[in-house]
């Protein structure tokens, strides 16, 4: 392919490359210049986390071909302050605490420079607009908004560059705000993730998926692929030496589909090339020959006798079933004065790192099989791996490289096999970086739920039984099913002593993207269910919300619905601080809204109308506006 | 009735730390060492809750030097003792614990080597910031001079530890049992403003209020509520990934609907303490259970604001336009005059 000379000038030094003419401006940056600082979070210009300056314009690298920045002049964060320096602005977000992952903070570091060039007297309003193309998904925002505006005193003058510096420690290093000691590294795009990485040598991998959702595999061919130039390894379930399957309960995922495929983007065969191209082509070389299978979609569905069965050891579907049973239920409902019956459902949620899964596998001069990935969970993964590549487990090592956000759902081992055995097989370094699209349907998301709740209380409003059924779709594999139905059940009725439950929750298998560990296990579900059950019956029994949870909370000495006596409980503790906090005006939830006092306080923020608080600035009335 | 209507809901939450229903462990290993610095090798996996910054201002703390000075060894199988995974809210009460045991026992290595050189009890030394002293006496040097003074004496001051966390199987057929050792608890306070045009909500503040145990890095904690706030908040109202006959439909962020900047309401985060009384530092956690109150205290300002109740998650503007809808159809048998006006509304849009 003919090359492409670009030359442009890049953090105010002269750069001059041919490159691929089909490059983006992004991939220039990082693959021709190592400039890593920008990442790919999407692909698609939705994120931000590829934001850089291009003739002082603030814009999505990831959206622009190289060819068009030719000529400009780029600003990356890595030019943004000089080696060892922080600006303001990246002072400011290490000070508050505005790095977490810190996957998104170079964009957001980015972003938040630019709307201060653009208006250095930017209030609140217009900040959080013009920050509005940049998504970070750990830190709910508030700290990088505080960031922002602390370096917008600094800037202006209003406050001493003090003012950046870390608070004076007191007696105790215990309850200091002690700032992040990682931070420097993220807000000046220093820290290398795992797809930054680069190492002699270095494969890249690509993977075939699944297209089906429930197909029998009659013949997989990658003969065509393996002989193509620049192809160094194809992989399938054959290559797999030892014992294959993965999973944090079961192990019943192999690491490329063995016999049929489970769900649409399953892992089938994998490509390790010279580059991506190439890896990439290669795929469409592999043929594989499926016979469709009829699919179960409904976790409804897949309990009946006559569904589909996604995994031949489970019958009737059913990862999991985890009972829980208090006192005597019926008895309990005898006693109720109300008895409140409703349902609840729950969606699938996408764990929404910002940094897609990524990886390097290798194999050391002592023969250790080193992976290296942002996986949450290195120690069993190093067990499963060991059983998988049949080795000791000496010689297999888990290095986490840093994590652009996990939320637990970099816990499941859904790439890492097959890095392992393309480096097993040649002995070269490995990397497999996925798209954000790849990411979406090969990993685990938040089980989606359907409640069944039934709740008897007295006119007083205690509760007197509680019987609550969850059912999950887990989808095509195991994952943390187990564990989340476990944890979902043990939490289901709140922080509420309850004498008689009867407590069910379970989870099947379906042919949907999987569902896994994602923050609360399960215990969000439930939890929505029940406080949505105790404001209903608060409403009906005439009870102000705060006060029907203290007639029912926990306190020391109660037994949960497992039946443990807790020796700590502070729920009394934490309901009067959050009552005197809100300044909230007691009352049954009766639909009172529009008679309240106590809305629009001073901690409570404006309504906004989109594109209505970017301020008109500038003496020729700049037009500048965020789209 | 007007256009947009307001209104709070509340809702409480409870959480266990650490794995459920087994035993919990993590190993460390800790070494005062030359300078007066300190390295803390152990297992742990920093995925951006800022454990590593905890554990440096832990091991500092009972080795008494500053957090810069401690270099932590971490994330890798054959080079740290194991610390599982990085989950469960169990980083901060189990590595936290394991991190202040094993620098204790180094501590202790250094001092029974530097009370012997003073001549004085272990029990009157004491060190802080970089300081070693006697108590009631004028003996005092740097952690640097006394890191020295311990290898000169032959002995290189190390510990190690391993914390564990006893939680018991549930029974399987009533499910009893003591999943954990240290429960938290949470309420949350949502105010909401809902358009009755669109169907579009606004979460306009939230009051997050968490046991945390002992508050490590109060503004860490902070960090951690306002997420999880905004990760409820996304999955209150708008993500929401779907799929038909198992292909998705939402394939990227131009189709799955994620807060942004524009969405967060003000989070006023009130932190209260109940110390763990099994574990040395009595911290317990926040990782997870900052998201458990927000749908539900979310949901309930709703209903407050407009009279619907949503059990369907996301709230969205679709989904709240048809229960107003389905609402008003069925109060227009006896209509009142707000469901009057609300009939208008639908109308007027």
């Amino acid at each position: 392919m003919s090359k492409l000379k670009i030359e442009m000038e890049v953090n105010q030094r002269k750069v001059s490359r041919e490159t691929e003419p089909q490059k983006r401006l992004l991939d220039f940056l990082r693959d021709d210049l190592n400039l890593t600082g920008a990442k790919e979070g999407c692909g698609a210009g939705e994120c931000g986390t590829c934001s850089v300056f291009v003739d002082g314009k603030l814009v999505k690298s990831c959206l622009m071909p190289v060819a068009k920045a030719s000529g400009c002049k780029v600003e990356t964060i890595e030019g943004l302050a000089t080696p060892g320096q922080l600006t303001p602005v990246q002072k400011a977000f290490h000070k508050t605490g505005a790095s977490q992952c810190g996957y998104c903070i170079p964009g957001m570091v980015m972003a938040a420079t630019s709307a201060l060039r653009q208006n250095p007297d930017a209030g609140i309003e217009e900040i959080k607009e013009r920050l509005g193309g940049n998504i970070c998904r750990c830190t709910g925002y508030t700290k990088i908004f505080e960031a922002v505006e602390l370096a917008r005193a600094v800037i202006a003058g209003d406050m001493p560059e003090a003012g950046l510096e870390e608070d004076a420690v007191g007696a105790s290093y215990i309850g200091a705000n002690v700032r992040r000691l990682d931070a420097p590294s993220k807000v000046s795009g220093r820290l290398k993730y795992a797809a930054d990485m680069k190492m002699p040598e270095m494969l890249q991998m690509q993977v075939l998926r699944s297209p089906h959702a429930h197909a029998r595999i009659i013949s997989i061919d990658t003969s065509a692929a393996e002989a193509m130039e620049g192809v160094a390894c194809v992989i399938t379930a054959a290559d797999v030496p030892g014992q294959d399957g993965f999973g944090v309960f079961v192990h019943d995922q192999p690491v490329m589909a063995r016999d049929k495929v489970r769900h649409v983007g399953e892992a089938v065969a994998a490509v390790a090339a010279e580059d991506l191209l190439t890896a990439r082509r290669a795929l469409s070389k592999i043929k594989v020959v499926y016979e469709e299978l009829p699919g179960v979609f409904d976790p409804l569905y897949a309990m009946e006798k006559d569904a589909p069965l996604v995994h031949d050891y489970a019958q009737n579907n059913v990862v999991k079933h985890i009972p829980v049973r208090k006192g005597d239920t019926a008895a309990g409902f005898a006693a109720a004065d109300l008895i409140l019956e409703d349902k609840f459902s729950t969606q699938q949620v996408e764990h929404a790192y910002l940094e897609p899964e990524a990886g390097i596998a290798y194999v050391d001069a002592d023969d250790v099989v080193v992976v290296i990935s942002p996986s949450q969970n290195i120690t069993h993964h190093r067990h499963m791996l060991s059983a998988i590549i049949d080795k000791p487990i000496n010689k297999v090592r888990f290095i986490m490289s840093p994590v652009g956000g996990g939320f637990g759902g970099k816990e499941d081992m859904i790439y890492q096999g097959m890095l392992a055995l393309a480096a097993m097989k040649t002995h070269r370094p490995v990397q497999l970086n996925f798209t954000r699209e790849e990411s979406i349907i090969a990993s685990s998301k938040r089980h989606p739920s359907q409640v069944h709740y039934k709740m008897g209380l007295t006119n007083d409003g205690r509760i007197t039984a509680i019987e609550f059924s969850m059912l999950s779709d887990g989808g095509a594999y195991g994952m943390s099913s187990e564990g989340v139905m476990r944890k979902a059940a043990i939490l289901s009725c709140g922080p509420y002593e309850v004498e008689n439950l009867t407590v069910d929750t379970t989870a099947v298998y379906t042919n949907n993207t999987p569902s896994g560990a994602f923050r609360t296990f399960g215990g969000m579900q439930a939890q929505f269910a029940t406080e949505s059950m105790m404001d209903m019956a608060a409403e009906a029994l005439g009870i102000d919300p705060f006060e029907i949870r203290r007639v029912n909370m926990m306190k020391i000495g109660s037994r949960t619905h497992t039946q443990q006596a807790l020796t700590t409980a502070s729920l009394d503790r934490v309901l009067d601080a959050a009552q005197a906090a809100s300044r909230w005006e007691p009352g049954a939830p009766t639909v009172r809204g529009a008679l309240r006092g106590d809305l629009g306080g001073p901690d409570t923020r404006a309504p906004c109308t989109l594109g209505a608080r970017i301020k008109q600035t500038g003496p020729s009335g700049n037009k500048e506006k965020v789209a | 009735m007007e256009r947009k209507l307001r209104g709070r809901g509340v809702a409480a939450s409870w959480y266990g730390i650490a794995r459920t229903a087994t035993i919990d462990r993590a190993g460390s290993w800790a070494e005062l060492d030359d300078g007066g610095t300190a390295k803390i090798v152990t297992g742990v996996t920093e995925i951006g809750e800022g454990i590593l910054t905890l554990l440096a201002q832990v091991a500092a703390d009972e080795l008494g030097i500053k957090p810069s000075q401690v270099t932590i060894g971490d994330n890798d199988t054959a080079r740290s003792p194991e610390a599982a995974h990085a989950g469960a809210t169990r980083q901060t009460y189990m590595i936290g614990n394991s991190v202040a045991l094993a620098s204790r026992e180094a501590k202790k290595a250094l001092f029974e080597q530097i009370a012997d050189h003073w001549g004085v009890e272990i029990d009157a030394l004491r060190s802080f910031d970089g300081e070693v002293w006697a108590s009631d006496t004028n003996l005092r040097m740097t952690m640097q001079e006394a890191v020295a003074t311990c290898k000169a004496r032959g002995v290189v001051p190390v510990g190690s530890a391993s914390f564990t966390a006893h939680g018991t199987g549930l029974d399987p057929v009533d499910g009893s049992g003591s999943p954990w050792q240290a429960y938290v608890f949470g309420t949350q306070v949502a105010e909401v403003e809902v358009d009755t045009y669109t169907g579009e909500v606004q979460v306009l503040g939230i009051w997050a209020v968490h046991d945390v145990g002992r508050a490590i890095n109060p503004r860490g904690v902070e960090g951690q509520i306002e997420g999880g706030v905004v990760q409820g908040l996304g999955q209150a109202l708008m993500e929401d990934y779907q799929t038909e006959k198992g292909h998705t439909t939402t394939h990227g962020f131009a189709k799955y609907i994620l807060p942004t900047s524009l969405d967060i309401p003000q989070i006023n985060c009130t932190i209260v303490e109940d110390p763990d009384p099994l574990s040395p530092l009595g911290a317990k956690g926040i990782g997870e259970p900052a998201l458990v109150p927000t749908v539900p205290a979310i949901m309930n300002a709703i209903y407050d604001a407009i009279g619907v109740r949503m059990k369907s998650l996301p709230a969205t503007p679709e989904k709240i336009l048809s229960a107003l809808r389905a609402r008003n159809a069925s109060q227009a048998v006896t209509p009142g005059p707000a469901v009057e006006e609300i009939a208008g509304t639908q109308r007027g849009a």
